[in-house]
């Protein structure tokens, strides 16, 4: 009569313990799968941005955007002239997102100076939108002054002959965030981005965008 | 007979109520692990692209109540990305810094930093750069009041790969400084 309940409780505590071990594997299971989910969900987001150019050995940034209206935009210039994509319908357009601190930018400013140079009788414009990507706040006059004057020595220094927008930051979130620079957005002459690059990538690659830009 | 069952079926009630309890208990351990298992797309994201550097130790630090206190501050920069150094080579570049906002009980004197490694980059190799790659130290002389403080301190950083760059960013350096 006495061993009774103890035989009992050890066959509950083996069924708990099966039952258990059943939530254990179960969970592991489930955490595995959700791990491997999330892999690939990492993997997926790298691989669908960067796609390889075609005839070209440099990746490119294959952006939401592409095949849609370029965000429209109107930003101050570096002499306050209020400047908007609007106006240049009609043109191809290249929209360069950049930085003075932006190393690779540097890079590839004398590319674009280059480059405009060569398509301008073609109907091409670019736009050089500085993206200091600060947390200044917008009462900070100082900060504001020194970015800009900021901005107009590094234009200065490296000849910009285009229109250099100021406060990039306002319009990052219709362009995708622009987490990195530079990144240029291609805009053909019905106002339609066509291409987007991120990072540098190399002037043979501009240049093809821009013929693809003006419809060549 | 009766009397005899009674404590015996106490004393299962009771061990039945440990079991579920015990029960419940991985049941929600196993759900909430598996809850921050997978985060949002937009997390990864940012896991990414933003969080370039950092901060690995110390979490405690006891100082001498109002006495300048060396604290070594540990860093680490992600694997295939460089901060600028303190002294970066062109007026343009953001410097690496930190700093202690005020009102923290506890206030910065110095900041030594490491000098840069000078690196140059495939896309411009003519341009010689100073930077701090993997991990690197900020010695801070710090003063403390007496006390505990839980101390936030910030790193200003601009980070970048071989063909891009990060936006600068400021984390927070979470210490606790006890003041004695």
């Amino acid at each position: 009569m006495k061993a009774f309940p103890m035989r009992r409780n050890t066959v509950v505590l083996i069924a708990v313990l099966f039952i258990l071990a059943i939530f254990a594997w179960a969970g592991w299971a489930n955490w595995e799968y959700r791990r491997q989910a999330a892999e690939k969900l990492l993997a997926g987001a790298a691989q669908g941005e960067l796609v390889p150019a075609p005839g070209g050995d440099a990746l490119e940034y294959v952006s939401p955007l592409n095949g849609k209206p370029a965000p429209s935009f109107a930003l101050d210039d570096l002499s306050g002239k209020k400047v908007s994509l609007a106006s240049y319908k009609g043109k191809a357009v290249l929209i360069n997102f950049w930085a003075t601190w932006c190393g690779p930018c540097k890079v590839e400013t004398p590319w674009l100076v280059e480059l405009r140079q060569k398509y301008a009788a073609q109907g091409f414009e670019v736009l050089g939108v500085d993206t200091e990507g600060d947390d200044l706040e917008a009462s900070d006059k100082a900060g504001w002054a020194k970015e800009e004057a900021a901005v107009g020595k590094f234009v200065t220094e490296m000849k910009v002959p285009y229109p250099v927008l100021l406060d990039g930051d306002s319009i990052s979130r219709d362009y995708g965030g622009l987490d990195d620079l530079p990144m240029s957005f291609f805009v053909d002459r019905s106002g339609k981005v066509i291409a987007a690059q991120v990072g540098l990538t190399s002037e043979s690659d501009i240049e093809a965008n821009i013929e693809k830009a003006l419809g060549e | 007979m009766a009397d005899e069952a009674r404590p015996r079926l106490r004393l299962r009630v009771e061990f039945l109520k440990r079991i579920s309890a015990i029960v419940a208990f991985v049941g929600f351990a196993l759900l909430a692990a598996q809850a921050q298992v997978l985060p949002s797309a937009s997390e990864n994201r940012s896991i990414i692209k933003t969080d370039a550097v950092q901060y690995l130790f110390p979490e405690q630090v006891s100082v001498p109540a109002g006495k300048a206190s060396s604290v070594t501050l540990h860093f680490r920069v992600a694997q295939g990305l460089h901060i600028n150094s303190h002294t970066p080579s062109d007026e343009f570049l953001i410097p690496t810094t930190f700093s202690i906002p005020d009102g923290m009980g506890v206030r910065l004197g110095t900041a030594t930093y490491p000098p840069g490694a000078i690196i140059s980059l495939a896309f411009d190799p003519k341009t010689k750069l100073s930077v701090y790659t993997g991990e690197f130290i900020i010695q801070a002389r710090i003063v403390a009041t007496l006390g505990n403080h839980l101390m936030q301190g910030k790193l200003r950083y601009q980070a970048c790969d071989q063909n891009q760059c990060l936006p600068p960013k400021t984390i927070d350096v979470p210490i606790d400084v006890i003041g004695k």
